[in-house]
């Protein structure tokens, strides 16, 4: 019966060995080949690309801090939930089930995850079953950024059900404004992704990120965890620290004082900035309003919210809530341009100066207009300055004046200068989104600017500039003539606070001389001291300045811009600062509105950084002084001290010995002021604060003195005629205690505008 | 010296008095050793997972593996002359078992491959391949006249190769019939290869391989036609960025564990991606987990192992005594060869992604079970072959 293998069988076997071996084996071994040894390195990097992006850690973003360590911007551990809805899938034992019965269970789950975890983490229920119903996916985000207690809410309700499978929580990072809103425009805000969008979050994105660690883990492969001892940590390696030039307490003033302007001027917006004048540091700048950082998508402007939700369109409401959010993080200071009007006349006025054809003696009478070419140029006073020295034509700011230094200075020169200033460039700035200068667009070319053009740029108008940049040049003639490159971030710093990187001041060019600078400021002061700037007077420093007031072209047109740009002190300039209101209603002028502001600012920021008020002896009788501590002393000892003081004082009940005074020890008080001494424990009497605006500051005294009230006065008061109160920072019909002091601002109603439209 | 007595079984000795082929004995402890040691390293983590125990499958795997030594070793033992007479019976339980699985309730939803014994599972293709084997390395021997007659004039005798053909296709249509495309495939080409190795006329491979290659071409290009899972694999082997967290997910980790492992791998034990990126890795994909941990070096060296173990079966066979011997030979090692390239090839996705186990490697007892027993056969088959005299 057996039968050996036949020949042909032989050459069969040997068809189908050589078939398996040769093209079976071999096809596999090439295959290896090409995937091991040529493509090996690619799929390596996919792989680990994979289990390293899958188990990243979020590196703790640097922190912003103001220029006094105050905390601007600070990341904190947090954390993100996940559901995993491959593994919820595959957690349903299939076995003993019929379909149906395992689609049940499953979907069951499915419903117990989605409202447990929309419950605890405020989260929309329906999207996250959607979300759980997605069985491919590993990891779908509940939520990210959550805090400890809802984390540990989370947590809870996870072991609870049993559900260490289906969701996950992983560290993340959260990002904190403690200020909120206090310069918004300038820190900017990040995204869920811990990414900035705006502001410097977004311009110092790299440096602040830091490097992820990262966990090499088995629980990545399916996302849930899994406890075994296969991982590797890289600590991850906090961000870098931003010092800012920011100082937050005159951040907070500036904020304070635009709001109060951009309210009162019924504006459209009102922006400033503080620049120190020898670093080029920017020391607040701010457009009001300011948005919540914390909650950067919520339109903070209420009017305009309420105009949004009104639009019935939801398209058109859509694209309208984008554009507000959009509007409210511009950073306008830097990313708008306006015409600068009569403040420009300074840059005119230093280059005429520089260049030699003008001096302090060029005189030239305004008959209330000129001739230039076919145009009639009006000046905004109808019949005329009369006839004026170089000082008195910019205290006056008198356009027919300026029309003929521009026209001295000629085309070649006036370009030479303005792209000196810095005009046609941007000044570098480091924050995102600086209005580029565009010859022919945003300013004259050269070789297009015939007599016409040349005379309107003479005195600010026709063409456009960013207050960054107007800021900047104002700071050149401040200090000395030097261009310098304004900057917000001062230092960097590592994980431990050392300083790894510090910024110097670039001085960019000397524009003028040192004594043109000195000449030009002189000028003014005087602008101040009796032009149409001299609302932004302050008792006790000497402030260089000059209105401003420009008709809007293009968007807004018919509007107008009114500003202020200001130095102080005069005789040692420390800071510039720039206020623009941007459609105001009602008066309009720079000199009027903005100079006011100004004055404010000076005020207090020269008392915050320290800067010794030095008083003319007019001044020195209406200053305020600190009242004398009298509480503990006799009557008889208190009032011969308030004597001393030049104080008036009150006695209120029939004791011996003051038991309590009002003001307080150490409050400020009017020099002449009354102090009410009680002796016995009665109730302080009351008062009620009368409404001071549009007073004149013989009546304010008066009725304040009728009220029982210590009036401090604030703002421009003593020069010029028409002066009246036009704020008080307690509310009239406020009740208060006898002795109160009360500021009340004024600010002078005539003299002080510079266009012909108000 | 006094000669034992030798105990007979229908007129032959029971037990085979030659010895065994040492070198097929050596390569398959080899393979098997290595598919012990690459299994404990892939499955662990997994393992560990799914049963919290790291030796899950490692300790389950070695108990079967034992006893699939002792069943080898005693299996060689036999005189392989007297599996002639199982080939009917071992071919109708096949066919009992492929038809019960049909009927029996599903051990995993859609699919009725498996029949569950309460404290093993296994596959009836399993059974069914060897017994399909076993049946044609019998028939091929029994009829072999009639075969020759019909190789020589096609028109003679002609029922005996369709009535061959049509078992060959009952077998693989059983098969298909369990939503197994894998195993039909296997099924399908061992066939092919059997009858083709049995002797019969070359014209009935041509136009039978004609057919079948129309019908791969139709089913490539229309993928739905198929069921929609195994549809759905085929259109994720044809496109590379089809569904990566899905049907594709299984392929593009084996791809990045092989990738990873390089010329010299990863070293043992130190593959990343059997932690939950592979799925299963234990089973199916346990290559790519080899290829990674061992390289292109370790692995060149394990496909070396299994293309050794079907040549010295060839070899073992073309020294065979009898038709049957070397029939039966050669189509246990076809079978275990055939199923390595077709698991490589799929781990390479040079192939769709079916469902195929790598022999000594891939977890799963039963199955190592009846490997071994196969090689035992083979052993058995070797000591009475002539291969030791050359």
């Amino acid at each position: 019966m057996s039968s050996k293998p036949s020949k042909l069988m032989l050459k069969r076997a040997a068809l189908i060995l050589a078939l398996v071996v040769i093209i079976g084996f071999g096809t596999g071994v090439v295959r290896l080949a090409k995937l091991q040894l040529v493509d090996g390195n690619e799929y390596r990097e996919k792989a680990e690309l994979e289990m390293l992006g899958d188990s990243s850690v979020q590196a703790l973003r640097g922190t912003i801090y103001d220029c006094n360590n105050r905390v601007l911007a600070k990341s904190a551990s947090a954390w993100r939930v996940f559901i995993d809805p491959r593994s919820l899938y595959n957690s349903i034992e299939k076995e003993g089930k019929t379909e149906a019965e395992f689609e049940a269970a499953v979907e069951a789950k499915r419903q117990l995850v989605a409202s447990g975890l929309a419950n605890i983490l405020e989260v929309d229920g329906e999207t996250l079953l959607e979300k759980a119903r997605k069985t491919g996916s590993g990891d779908e985000t509940v939520k990210g950024e959550i805090e400890l207690e809802l984390k540990n809410k989370v947590s809870k309700f996870v072991s609870e059900n049993k559900l260490y499978d289906c969701v996950g929580i992983q560290p993340d990072t959260k990002r904190y404004y403690p200020n909120n809103s206090l310069a918004s425009t300038i820190i900017g805000f990040t995204g869920a992704d811990g990414k900035g969008i705006a502001g410097l979050e977004i311009k110092y994105d790299s440096v602040l990120t830091g490097v992820p660690g990262r966990v090499i883990s088995a629980k990545s492969g399916s996302m849930s965890a899994m406890p075994i001892e296969y991982t590797a940590n890289y600590e991850s390696q906090q961000g870098t620290s931003l010092v800012l030039t920011i100082d937050s307490t005159i951040q907070e003033l500036l904020e304070k004082e635009l709001e109060k302007a951009r309210e009162g001027a019924q504006a459209n917006a009102a922006y400033g900035l503080v620049m120190d004048v020898e670093t080029g540091g920017i020391l607040a700048m701010s457009n009001q309003l300011d948005y919540n950082l914390n909650e950067p998508y919520t339109v903070c402007n209420e009017e305009a919210l309420a105009e949004i939700e009104a639009i019935e369109d939801e398209e058109e409401q859509r694209q309208a809530l984008i554009n507000a959010r959009y509007a409210q993080w511009r950073n306008r200071t830097i990313s708008d341009t306006y015409e600068p009007g009569s403040v420009f006349k300074v840059i005119t006025l230093a280059a005429a100066l520089e260049e030699g054809v003008v001096n302090e003696n060029t005189s030239y009478s305004c008959s209330g207009g000129i001739q230039v070419a076919d145009n009639y140029i009006k000046c905004h006073k109808r019949d005329g300055h009369g006839s004026q020295n170089l000082q008195k034509g910019l205290m006056n700011s008198c356009n027919p004046f300026f029309i003929t230094i521009g026209q001295k200075l000629g085309v070649e020169k006036f370009c030479e200068y303005f792209e000196a200033f810095g005009f046609t460039q941007k000044t570098g700035i480091d924050l995102t989104g600086e209005a580029a200068p565009k010859a022919g667009v945003t300013y004259h070319e050269q070789k297009n600017m015939g007599i016409s053009q040349l005379s309107s740029a003479s005195f600010g108008q026709t063409f456009q500039v960013s207050p960054i940049q107007m800021i900047t040049a104002i700071a050149a003639i401040a200090n000395g003539g030097k261009l310098i490159q304004p900057y917000v971030v001062a230092k960097q710093l590592d994980e431990k606070g050392n300083i790894i990187k510090e910024t110097q001041p670039i001085v960019k060019r000397q524009v003028v001389s040192e004594s043109t600078a000195k000449r030009v400021l002189t000028m003014m002061e005087a602008v101040v001291s009796a032009g149409t700037g001299k609302n932004a007077y302050v008792a006790g420093f000497h402030v260089a300045g000059k209105t401003g007031t420009s008709q809007k072209i293009g968007a807004g047109n018919g509007q107008y811009v009114s500003s202020f740009a200001c130095v102080a002190p005069a005789d040692d300039p420390k800071v510039a600062i720039l206020i623009t209101i941007d459609e105001p209603v009602g008066q309009i002028n720079g000199g009027q509105i903005a100079a006011p502001v100004a004055a404010t600012l000076v005020e207090e920021v020269m008392a915050y950084l320290s800067v010794e008020p030095e008083y003319t002896e007019e001044e020195q009788n209406l200053i305020d002084v600190a009242a004398p501590a009298l509480v503990g002393r006799t009557v008889a000892d208190a009032k011969e001290i308030a004597a001393d003081e030049n104080m008036n004082v009150k006695v209120v009940g029939n004791g011996e010995n003051v038991i309590k005074q009002i003001p307080g020890y150490g409050q400020t008080m009017p020099r002449n002021g009354v102090v009410i001494l009680y002796t016995d424990d009665r109730e302080e009497e009351m008062t009620t604060v009368p409404d001071f605006t549009g007073m004149s500051l013989s009546m304010a005294r008066k009725s304040a003195n009728y009220l029982g009230i210590n009036l401090n006065i604030s703002g421009n008061a003593f020069s010029g005629s028409d002066i009246l109160a036009y704020s008080q920072d307690i509310a009239k019909d406020t009740s208060v205690k006898y002795g109160t002091v009360v500021t009340v601002y004024f600010k002078a109603y005539s003299g002080v505008s510079d266009s012909v439209y108000g | 010296m006094q000669k034992k007595k030798e105990i007979m079984l229908l007129n032959r000795p029971l037990f085979s008095k030659g010895s065994i082929d040492v070198t097929f004995l050596l390569i398959v402890l080899a393979l098997l050793i290595s598919g012990l040691v690459m299994l404990f390293s892939a499955g662990y983590s997994y393992a560990y997972y799914k049963y919290d125990n790291s030796t899950y499958f490692i300790v389950r795997q070695g108990i079967f593996a034992v006893i699939g030594v002792v069943g080898m070793l005693a299996v060689s033992k036999i005189n392989y002359n007297h599996f002639r007479h199982l080939a009917i019976i071992v071919t109708a339980v096949s066919v009992a078992l492929l038809l019960l699985v049909l009927v029996l309730p599903e051990w995993k939803p859609g699919f009725k491959r498996w029949i569950n014994l309460g404290f093993v599972t296994f596959q009836p293709s399993e059974i069914a391949k060897f017994g399909l084997v076993l049946f044609y390395a019998w028939g091929c021997e029994k009829w072999q006249k009639q075969i020759a007659n019909n190789r020589k004039n096609i028109r003679e005798d002609w029922k005996y190769p369709v009535l061959f053909g049509l078992v060959g296709i009952g077998f693989a249509g059983l098969v298909l019939l369990e939503n197994h495309v894998s195993g039909f495939i296997l099924m399908f080409v061992i066939a092919v290869a059997m009858l083709y190795l049995g002797g019969f006329n070359k014209l009935w491979f041509i136009g039978g391989l004609a057919i079948a290659a129309v019908a791969i071409v139709f089913v490539v290009f229309n993928p739905d036609f198929l069921k929609e899972y195994a549809g759905e694999r085929i259109t994720a082997w044809l496109d590379k960025d089809y569904d990566p967290t899905g049907a594709r997910w299984q392929t593009n980790h084996s791809l990045y564990a092989i990738g990873s492992g390089g010329f010299l791998g990863q070293g043992l034990g130190a593959s990343k991606q059997k932690f939950l990126y592979v799925s299963e890795p234990q089973n199916d994909f346990i290559f790519a987990i080899v290829c990674e941990e061992l390289g292109f070096v370790g692995a060149t060296a394990v496909l070396v192992l299994f293309a050794l173990l079907v040549w010295r079966g060839f070899v073992i066979a073309m020294n065979c005594r009898s038709k049957f011997g070397a029939l039966l030979s050669m189509g246990i090692v076809f079978q275990v060869g055939l199923q390595t390239v077709l698991n490589i090839l799929v781990v390479t996705d040079t192939l769709p992604n079916t469902g195929i186990s790598l022999p000594f490697f891939s977890y799963g007892g039963t199955s190592l079970v009846m490997l071994l027993l196969e090689m035992g056969i083979v052993l058995s088959i070797s000591r009475a072959s002539d291969v030791k005299r050359q």
